[in-house]
């Protein structure tokens, strides 16, 4: 294949894994990884650290329309972000040691049955807000937004420790893998903490961004992050993102919801062939 | 710019991230052209052959006096590696805003907070690179 297919293939492939990654609150590596390594047959770590890349690329080029529209969370991300930050050094400090097959069943796995929970909950619009207590209310993880017919919708995150927990196991996974990480963020603030499902996404997009950026020194060093293949995935992942939060913006939480649950299934499954060697 | 007035803060984040964004966008859109104007009838195997017995696992220069020269002829791959840079900066630089913002909100919990993560940002980027542990 010449330079220039190769190009064309993934800055294409790369719009859509921003539009679709920008809404759900992933970074999109679960639609680049596969078409990197299955379909133009690069090496698995190049197509990790050019998923690094797009995460990197979906969280700033979405925040742009998401710091506006005042959907992204600062207080519940920040606070989050301790631990998976944290979690990340760890996770990376491990890697050499740990034995990633078995991992990556145990994490898929779990996905896997997080996909339940996420389903039953498929037409859920707006949560029913708990009381603002305890340490949520010292951590002021409270909030509102403006949904699609002007409604201001207030509400208070629940569970910050069960959700800081969860952040360190996505931000070890994330130090570890180099993937995974958004789809245990969204779950975390969606099921553990009971944010509406818009303010789980997009405060999962601001923080993806962040964690991705901590861990892009060592693939850079490594020589992972190849720029015939960033470059394509940069711009198409930018230009998606921007679309994406536009359609995020106008969209319902159930429509939100089912993409996440889409997006979900696919990730578990990749997870649990990737550890039975089938690298997708 | 007010320091002190939240609302002219958050405005500075979404410049931040709008530029940051925008220039990398360019910077790799040039190295991009650059790149299919050199070699863009190549075939693409020879660029994206992983080697796992040594560092950089590619084949092209990681260093940052590598980077310097390259930038200096205007390499492709060396002005895809800066716009590359330049995006990585941009979620480290909405960080270090956060921390102005909330001090601007009077918040000294969450400036605290998200210095913390600012430093621990800082030290995996930058320092973790040079921890042989880390290499793996």
């Amino acid at each position: 294949m010449v330079i220039i297919e190769f190009l064309l293939i993934l800055f294409i492939t790369s719009i859509f894994a921003g539009i679709f990654g920008s809404i759900v609150g992933v970074g999109g590596g679960v639609v680049i990884i596969p078409v990197l390594t299955l379909f133009l047959g690069v090496d698995i770590h190049f197509a990790i650290g050019a998923s690094i890349v797009a995460i990197i690329g979906t969280s700033s080029g979405a925040a742009t329309t998401y710091v506006k529209d005042k959907l992204t969370n600062l207080r519940v991300g920040m606070f989050l972000e301790l631990a998976t930050v944290a979690g990340a050094i760890c996770g990376a400090a491990i890697a050499a040691y740990i034995n990633s097959v078995a991992l990556e069943l145990i994490f898929g796995s779990i996905l896997l049955i997080m996909l339940v929970p996420t389903v039953l909950k498929i037409g859920e619009d707006i949560p029913k807000s708990p009381d603002l207590k305890g340490l949520s209310k010292r951590l002021g993880l409270t909030g509102s937004y403006t949904e699609t017919d002007g409604a201001i919708i207030n509400y208070n995150a629940t569970r910050p420790a069960a959700g800081l927990v969860w952040m360190a196991v996505a931000g070890i996974l994330s130090g570890l893998l180099g993937i995974g990480g958004g789809a245990f963020k969204v779950l975390s603030m969606d099921l553990a903490m009971k944010l509406p499902m818009k303010v789980s996404t997009t405060t999962s997009n601001f923080m993806i961004g962040v964690t991705a950026a901590a861990s892009a020194g060592i693939y850079f060093a490594r020589g992972d992050v190849n720029p015939l293949i960033i470059a394509p995935v940069a711009l198409g992942i930018l230009i998606g993102a921007m679309i994406g939060a536009r359609l995020l913006i106008r969209s319902r939480n159930p429509t939100i919801r089912k993409a996440f649950a889409l997006v979900l299934a696919v990730t578990a499954v990749q997870m649990i062939l990737s550890s039975a060697g089938i690298k997708l | 710019m007010n320091l002190k007035d939240p609302g002219s803060m958050t405005a500075v984040v979404g410049s931040v991230l709008r530029y940051g964004v925008l220039i990398s966008a360019v910077i790799i859109v040039f190295g991009t052209l650059d790149l299919i104007a050199a070699s863009g009838s190549a075939d693409a195997l020879g660029s994206i052959a992983y080697n796992p017995d040594r560092i950089p696992h590619g084949n092209f220069d990681v260093s940052l006096s590598g980077l310097v020269s390259g930038l200096i002829a205007l390499q492709p791959y060396s002005l895809i590696e800066l716009g590359a840079i330049v995006l990585i900066a941009t979620p480290v630089s909405r960080v270090l805003i956060s921390v102005f913002l909330f001090a601007a909100e009077g918040d000294k919990l969450y400036m605290v907070v998200t210095a913390v993560v600012l430093c621990l940002l800082l030290f995996s980027l930058l320092v973790t690179p040079f921890i042989p542990g880390f290499q793996a």
